[in-house]
């Protein structure tokens, strides 16, 4: 019995087990290392960047010859003729949309008309999780006078089983009529005209005019909506009052599964560049982004065939940033170095690649990770199918005829060129990539890339939770075990293994107060007349109020003598599941929050724990922790943005509740991730911080 | 040790899944396939019940897989409608009262128990060294676990029937610790009959009813009459009182053995009467029972079955069948030999293995193994990685429905997503598994040194 029983109280631990008390034992350094590794990854990311390549075959874009022709140019510019007529008599622009139809149905095309009313202001950021199809599409009945119109017109495939479609959308405001609105139309219309007439269309091609009056998303997801969600209203047949004609293209229709999706528009002539210029917009809500061998084919067309110049959404302060520049040749000098180590690692981009891949990085992360579409595409993919924004933007006049038509020739083989690979898919896009940042137009970092520095920021989190609470309970046995001397067995007692469950108590109450201040908003925005200044005045104090009454309920964090190591544990805990889902939900979120959230939650320790460290420590210490825990509190993270961004320091309360209302507007993860996680983190942090540090001592005698 | 505010936390409970059930019907929980199974469906038996109504079998359609009589008790409550409620708002009634009467049950379980092993520890002489570390009340403790616990709730919300399948095996084995073999054969009988694994609880229950609830194991005892003994021979009266322990009675047995057969007649009866002239018992096994064991649907749940049925070859199928489902039987024997001595932790045992291995697992069935974990928390105060168990419960279930989110709603994932959740969730129930049993078999070896100093 007796050398059994000694065995079994010290036996070998297996590898595994050593492995991670020996990383626990060291978990300071680690961290270090693990931390500036990840920030060195962020950095080196633009030099990762691979050039983009098509992964479906089937696409084979450019392998036919355009048949955009002059032809329809002359087609093109009688349609811009007979719309401006139109706009000219128009009275609150009907005939736009009469013109249109009429174009269309003397293609030969089905037509229909989509009433819509405008999006009204919700607050619905919990919609990430049910999906959008749940909404029922609300039809305006004739009382309202300010609806929008959506023309629509479908071509039937002479090839295809009307089971797929192909979207083209020229969104267009018909109450303030434009040239290059115009001209885009005029450029969908003769796209539509040639599909019309091939012989080799096996999808349906749908052409939506939206009426942008509302902003184009509202248009294009209202029909979408429509379009996902049948309605049966059984025998409520409406007249639009006064227009009897119209009556006969109110019924819906539609063609099948949408392929995919274009949306184009001809923006303001600029005039840098020799060459007409296309941007592409792709992200769409919550950081999801089109299949990218979409963007492949645009692009690929765009530059190779078309001669445009693609360009994508950069942010052009980093461009011209001296600091951005020094990075780029530190950069540059690295990577110089390891080619030499290895030729193999072609990390040596130039300083100018660099400061312009991290400027369009850095806005592609940007875009992700506020959750909110860029365009009238991200409609398009809370519906799952892939959708791109095309921005022209032509180097000439509008009333420039020359130039206009060379420019409608090559958009219209352009777009005819899209329509023509997409058609050639026998599946869904899902070849390529769904997740991804863009570092150029042909340039993008993959998942499994970008992945790299954020697992590096994570992953000392679970490493300093099972340090800091397996520190707490060894101290907790010691001292039971000085207890217990007199027993033949040193007893871990409750405290030992149990302990923890204060804390989580507390993290659970903050997580409760976390909750009720996420949807407080949903009761503030219900009050009339509220200025964002009230209604932000309003939810900081509630706020405030609820978090003194629960801690009135359940007893506040330092009454139950939680030890600050295990409040740490816990709250390190909580905020590697919550980065963890969130960098599953939206990446880029993730990313950038690990970036503010993780050196706060290390660095915190209690300000009265520091005393008895040495004075460099204890300053440096001191200072990261004030810093940190101002630049983490979400309003306070704003204003810094802002005042970093414009150069304007004016503290605005009302700006945060305006950033705020936009986010849950858009139903974007963002706002769930801000106040479910960051800002109960951030709370605990301060929980940390402001601990009281009471001796052990007086925690034995309680027990 | 009792828990202060005890009914205020209980009624608290109850009131939360009322106001849940009245107002929580934009929550979709029951379409959650973590929440709802193709067994405990509530819409399903609603379209069984149709069917029956329609005089036709309800099992055609292969849409219903219940037990006929849950069609007889429930079917009338989904036929009725309320305006601007939740369809389901009178089941859910129901159930919020089945999970109050089960952690009521529980509640008195805890205290048998509690009772069993203060006089087990009385007569070792170590209720102060032991109890000096830990005494917190099980029952308590294990009731509001059970009523608190968030699986529990959506469970009780989510329109399914898991709250009375938990039900029936609370009522199961608080009738084995009472020793009132007519009840828990009838908890027996209803259990096995509406989800089958219940079965291999026959075990623990005979054990129970045999040796009475959980004790040290009998060597301690052995060992404590040898000291004792030594130390003083003439005290015969302790001598006895140690004999009581580890004797097993077969009457009670052969009480449980009767009542199970009057039952199971009882209930074949009621469910021949009710599928009287709409098919028959025949076809009742085949669509319950068979569907139970031959796993027909794959669609996704918090399982690794579907996954693993779906990728199968054919041809492989019938073999990958008997293997899964010996695999829970493989481990009856052994772990019943291992824990004889405590036939209730042994029951929580089975049921977190038939959590974590039967066909169409879902929370509901977490929510009974986690509820009758609380049972043991004096036993198991020394348990290893609670920290890392509680968090990672935590993690998988917030990870499971935006994985769904990913796979299904935005096309970005795929099962492969859906299925890591589900490999995590078996994983985490494995360690607890392992953690729980590793540290139970720690207490008994600590007692026996204890007796011995």
């Amino acid at each position: 019995m007796e050398p059994s029983a000694k065995e079994d109280k010290q036996p070998k631990p297996r590898l595994i087990v050593r492995l991670g008390i020996f990383l626990a034992s060291h978990h300071i350094l680690f961290s270090a290392l693990c931390c500036s590794a990840g920030i060195m990854a962020l950095l080196f990311l633009p030099s990762l960047a691979k050039n983009t390549y098509l992964s479906e075959n089937a696409l084979i874009p450019g392998s036919a010859n355009p048949l955009f022709s002059s032809e329809d140019v002359t087609e093109a510019n009688k349609f811009i003729k007979g719309i401006e007529a139109a706009a000219g008599e128009s009275r609150g622009g009907m005939e736009m949309s009469k013109f249109i139809v009429q174009q269309m149905k003397d293609l030969g095309a089905e037509v229909c008309y989509h009433e819509f009313l405008p999006h009204s202001k919700h607050f619905h950021p919990l919609k990430f999780f049910t999906s959008m199809t749940n909404d029922l599409a609300v039809r305006p009945n004739g009382t309202y006078s300010n609806s929008g119109t959506n023309t629509i017109g479908i071509i039937r495939a002479p090839r295809g089983d009307g089971k797929e479609a192909i979207v083209l959308v020229t969104p267009y405001n018909p109450q303030k009529v434009q040239a290059n609105e115009v001209l885009s139309l005029a450029l969908g219309f003769s796209v539509f005209s040639l599909l019309s007439r091939a012989a080799w269309l096996s999808k349906d091609i749908v052409w939506l005019s939206a009426d942008s009056q509302f902003g184009e998303y509202t248009a294009v997801s209202a029909w979408l909506n429509q379009y996902h969600n049948p309605m049966f209203v059984g025998g409520v047949k409406h007249e639009p009052d006064g227009i009897a004609e119209k009556a006969e293209f109110t019924d819906f229709k539609r063609a099948g599964t949408m392929a995919a999706a274009l949306i184009f528009k001809v923006g303001e002539t600029r005039n840098y560049g020799d060459r007409d210029s296309v941007t592409m917009y792709a992200e769409a809500s919550n950081g999801q982004m089109p299949n990218l061998d979409l963007l492949n084919v645009v692009h690929y067309l765009a530059v190779h065939r078309q001669g445009f110049r693609v360009n994508i959404e950069t942010i052009s302060s980093l461009l011209s940033s001296a600091w951005l520049r020094a990075i780029a040749e530190v950069i540059h000098t690295l990577g110089s170095i390891l080619r030499k180590i290895n030729p193999d690692w072609k990390l040596d981009i130039t300083a100018s690649d660099y400061v312009e891949g991290t400027a369009n990085l850095a806005s592609s992360i940007y875009n992700q990770a506020l959750g909110v579409p860029t365009g009238s595409h991200g409609a398009f993919r809370d519906y799952q199918v892939d959708a791109v924004s095309l921005e022209f933007s032509p180097t000439f006049y509008i009333r420039n005829e020359n130039a206009k038509s060379s420019f409608l020739v090559r958009g219209g083989r352009l777009l005819e060129g899209v329509v023509r690979s997409v058609n050639n898919l026998l599946e869904k896009f899902h070849q390529s990539f769904f997740l991804y940042f863009l570092t150029a137009p042909s340039k993008f970092i993959s998942v499994g890339v970008y992945m790299i520095p954020f697992a590096l920021l994570v992953a000392p989190l679970p490493i300093v939770a099972a340090a800091l609470a397996d520190g707490s309970r060894k101290k907790g046995e010691s001292i039971d075990a000085s207890k217990t001397k007199g027993s033949a067995d040193n007893l871990p007692t409750e405290v030992g293994s149990w302990k923890w469950l204060q804390a989580a108590r507390v993290l659970l109450v903050i997580q409760l107060w976390a909750v009720i201040v996420s949807l407080l908003p949903y009761y503030i925005s219900q009050i009339p007349d509220g200025t964002p200044i009230q209604s932000s005045v309003i939810w900081v104090v509630l706020a405030i109020l609820t978090l003194i009454v629960l801690y009135a309920m359940f007893g506040s964090p330092y009454s139950a003598g939680v030890e600050w190591k295990l409040l740490k544990a816990t709250m390190i805990t909580s905020i590697s599941i919550g980065l963890g889902l969130m960098s599953i939900i939206n990446f880029a979120t993730a990313q950038l929050g690990a970036l503010i959230v993780i050196p706060m939650c290390l660095f915190s320790r209690p300000l009265k724990a520091q005393l008895g460290m040495s004075f460099l420590p204890r300053t440096v210490l001191c200072a990261s922790n004030i810093l940190l825990a101002i630049f983490g509190f979400p309003p306070a993270a704003l204003l810094i943005m802002k005042g970093l961004s414009k150069g304007s320091w004016t503290v605005d309360l009302g700006d945060f509740w305006a950033s705020m209302e936009f986010l849950w507007e858009w139903s974007s993860a963002t706002y769930l991730y801000l106040f479910l996680v960051h800002l109960p983190c951030w709370l605990l942090c301060i929980h940390v911080l402001l601990h009281p540090c009471r001796q052990v001592g007086s925690k034995v005698k309680r027990e | 040790m009792a828990i202060r505010h005890y009914w205020s936390m209980a009624v608290a409970a109850v009131g939360f899944r009322l106001v849940l059930v009245l107002f929580g019907g934009d929550l979709h929980l029951a379409s959650r396939p973590e929440v709802s199974t193709p067994l405990t469906s509530l819409r399903r038996l609603a379209e069984g019940y149709w069917l029956k109504q329609a005089s036709m079998s309800p099992y055609s359609g292969s849409m219903y897989h219940g037990s006929p009589l849950l069609l007889s008790v429930l079917g009338p409550l989904t036929s009725k409608r309320s305006g601007g409620h939740h369809s389901h708002i009178y089941c859910s009634l129901v159930f919020v009262a089945v999970d109050f009467i089960a952690a009521m049950l529980i509640r008195s379980t805890g205290r048998t128990l509690q009772m069993a092993r203060n006089r087990s520890l009385k007569s070792l002489d170590l209720r102060k060294s032991v109890n000096n570390s830990v005494n917190v009340s099980a029952g308590d403790t294990a009731s509001l676990i059970y009523l608190w616990n968030p699986w529990t709730i959506i469970t009780c919300v989510g329109s399914c029937t898991s709250p009375i399948e938990n039900l029936m095996v609370v009522i199961m084995l608080h009738g084995a610790c009472s020793r009132l073999a007519p009840l828990a054969a009838f908890g027996y009988v209803m259990a096995t009959h509406l989800s089958l694994y219940p079965a291999i609880l026959i075990l623990p229950v005979a054990l129970l009813l045999g040796y009475g609830p959980d004790t040290p194991p009998t060597k301690v005892f052995l060992q404590k009459g040898l000291s004792a003994n030594k130390i003083d021979m003439s005290d015969n009266g302790k001598g006895t009182s140690q004999k009581g322990f580890g004797q097993f009675s077969w009457k009670p047995i052969l009480h449980f053995i009767l009542w199970v057969f009057i039952w199971s007649c009882y209930v074949l009866l009621l469910n021949s009467i009710i599928l009287n002239k709409v098919g028959g018992l025949q076809e009742m096994f085949e669509k319950t029972y068979g569907f139970i064991l031959t796993v027909k649907d794959l669609s996704p749940n918090i399982g690794v079955l579907w996954y693993f049925f779906a990728e199968v070859f054919d041809f492989f199928r019938s073999f990958f069948l008997i293997v899964f489902n010996m695999n829970i039987i493989f481990m009856v024997l052994p772990l019943a030999i291992r824990l004889k001595h405590r036939p209730c932790f042994l029951a929580f045992v089975y049921t977190a293995i038939v959590a974590m291995l039967k066909s169409y697992p879902s929370a509901g069935d977490s929510a009974l193994y986690l509820g009758l974990l609380g049972l043991f928390a004096n036993e198991l105060a020394e348990m290893q990685f609670t920290f890392f168990l509680f968090f990672g419960y935590i993690g998988v279930s917030l990870l499971s429905p935006v994985m769904h989110n990913l796979w299904i709603w935005r096309g970005t994932g795929n099962a492969n997503f859906y299925f890591a959740t589900g490999l995590a969730y078996t994983c985490l129930q494995t360690v607890l598994v392992v953690e729980t049993v590793s540290s139970m078999i720690k207490h008994d070896r600590k007692l026996r040194l204890l007796t011995k100093a």
